[in-house]
């Protein structure tokens, strides 16, 4: 664990323009383990909501004879979450507005979220 | 799920269902039970709050020694199959308290967001609090015997 | 059952089969395929051999059963996901061609032919050109259920059963569930969409009605902004069936 690292980490994310914020999470216990704040949220929130859906989407693909969950993405009207696996359990998850560049974002989390760990 | 006072039921109600408890007991600091979910024997029930209780007060003490300025706040305790959220809070009837037991279908984050919107929305509805009454020994008996009744039924 | 288990003299009927095909002896070398398939019925080169005989014969329906046969016994056979899909450019369905190349690549994802085909394909169907969608098609990688997570129609796709199609509707109707109460919570409105991506398979949830939900399954290979262009028709194409149903 490396709370510096994770904190270059987060700032790389959250300076993509439509970033609300980002948190590390694990997703068996819906914590928080690092945060940049979420503009108007409790990061606890967001932590403890994203990561019930992240096993949800993984008992999906568990049930489908697939490979694990490495990007979960849920998009709304007014908002994403993004959510991508780190190691040890712990997942870099990102709040953005609808209109962030989710390309770019999403080549980003799924080159950062492997040095979570 | 049972309650002594109906205010409390969609509190509590709502509670039980976003955090997919098991099991929730809801109790004044000195144990009286005011709401449970889930328990099917009153004798649970009795020995669940006093456990509880006496959880808080131990690390209420333990916070207390080590400097701490306030307590700690919530007791997790985290099984293979289920674990247990054990917290107090403030509300207009005094402080009470709150224990959840949840199974691998939630997770502590669930719990402690659920359980926040909870002791929130419990300060927001509660009524305001009776004038104190002195409690006798038989009065509190019956007492104990009258909410014990009106949480597994038959008023 | 793969190749690899089956005794090595098995080997020599479809090296046999293969010989008299190539040769243009249609009708022996389907009699000699056929027997080595009711032998080994679950070795899948020997139903990919007929498939590809039946193929060169003409009998696309019977190479279509054939392939899907030996797809049953190897889910990613690559012989019979490029022969799927040549049936299917063949019959100018290049939404089908366009999958079972995918699922091909993801397989095999050293076989430059595979991508160069696939570049073909794409090439020759725009990603909003119209389909034909078919919500009833258990390959076609379109789920249908309801709220209450039944199945209503279609499948995961080839190489997976009913009973996991009935238990990836159950799942997805609690991540629909957790997906709305997450997106409400947070206050990020109605949710749209719930893209879920492996190493292998990509699949995305979406609402179709207020009591039915689809999922769309798609090999990892697919472009994730045409599954979801295309997604948001077959929603359409569910509606349509649901409306109908």
């Amino acid at each position: 664990m490396n709370p510096e690292r994770w904190q270059r980490l987060l700032e790389d994310v959250t300076a993509i323009d439509g970033v609300r914020g980002a948190i590390v999470v694990t997703a068996e216990d819906g914590l928080v383990v690092h945060e940049a704040a979420v503009e108007g949220l409790e990061t606890g929130d967001v932590a403890a909501l994203a990561s019930v859906v992240v096993r949800r989407a993984e008992a999906i693909a568990t049930a489908s004879g697939d490979s694990e969950v490495r990007l979960c993405t849920l998009s709304a009207e007014k908002g994403i979450v993004i959510a991508a696996q780190g190691e040890h359990g712990l997942w870099l998850v990102a709040v953005t507005e609808p209109d962030v560049e989710l390309g770019r974002l999403r080549l980003m989390l799924g080159d950062l979220a492997p040095e979570l760990g | 799920m049972r309650v002594l006072e109906p205010w409390l039921a969609e509190p509590l109600g709502e509670l039980v269902r976003e955090s997919s408890a098991r099991l929730a007991l809801v109790m004044t600091s000195s144990g009286q039970v005011v709401g449970q979910h889930g328990f099917t024997r009153s004798l649970d029930v009795m020995a669940a709050a006093a456990l509880g209780a006496g959880i808080l007060a131990t690390t209420g003490e333990l916070a207390r020694l080590v400097g701490s300025d306030a307590d700690f706040g919530a007791v997790v305790h985290q099984g293979a199959q289920q674990g247990v959220w054990l917290a107090g809070f403030d509300t207009p009837r005094g402080r009470w308290v709150a224990l959840v037991v949840f199974g691998r279908n939630s997770t502590v984050g669930l719990v402690r967001m659920f359980f926040q919107r909870f002791a929130a929305r419990v300060r927001e509805v509660a009524p305001m609090p009776m004038p104190d009454r002195e409690v006798l020994a038989e009065g509190f008996e019956r007492e104990l015997d009258a909410s014990l009744r009106a949480l597994f039924g038959g008023g | 059952m793969s190749d690899q288990s089956a005794p090595q003299q098995t080997l020599s009927f479809l090296d046999l089969g293969e010989r008299l095909r190539q040769r243009g002896q249609f009708e022996a070398a389907l009699s000699v395929a056929q027997a080595g398939a009711a032998r080994y019925p679950t070795l899948a080169a020997a139903h990919d051999l007929i498939g590809r005989i039946l193929a060169d014969q003409g009998d696309d329906e019977g190479a279509r059963s054939a392939w899907l046969a030996t797809l049953e016994c190897d889910a990613t056979h690559p012989g019979a996901l490029k022969g799927l899909a040549f049936l299917a450019f063949r019959r100018r369905d290049f939404g089908d061609a366009e999958r079972y190349l995918e699922a091909a690549a993801a397989a095999s994802p050293r076989d430059t032919s595979i991508l160069t085909a696939l570049d073909r394909v794409r090439s020759m169907r725009p990603a909003n050109a119209p389909e034909v969608i078919n919500i009833d098609d258990p390959v076609a990688g379109l789920l249908l259920l309801d709220n209450q997570g039944l199945r209503l129609a279609g499948g995961l796709g080839t190489g997976r059963d009913e009973q996991m199609a009935d238990a990836a509707a159950a799942s997805a109707a609690g991540a629909a569930r957790e997906a709305e109460r997450t997106a409400r919570l947070l206050g990020l409105g109605a949710w749209q969409h719930l893209l879920i991506e492996g190493d292998s398979m990509r699949t995305t949830l979406l609402p179709a009605t207020a009591q039915a939900m689809l999922l769309v399954r798609r090999p990892a290979t697919a472009p994730v902004g045409r599954l979801l262009a295309f997604a948001a028709r077959a929603v359409q194409a569910a509606q349509a069936w649901l409306g109908n149903s």
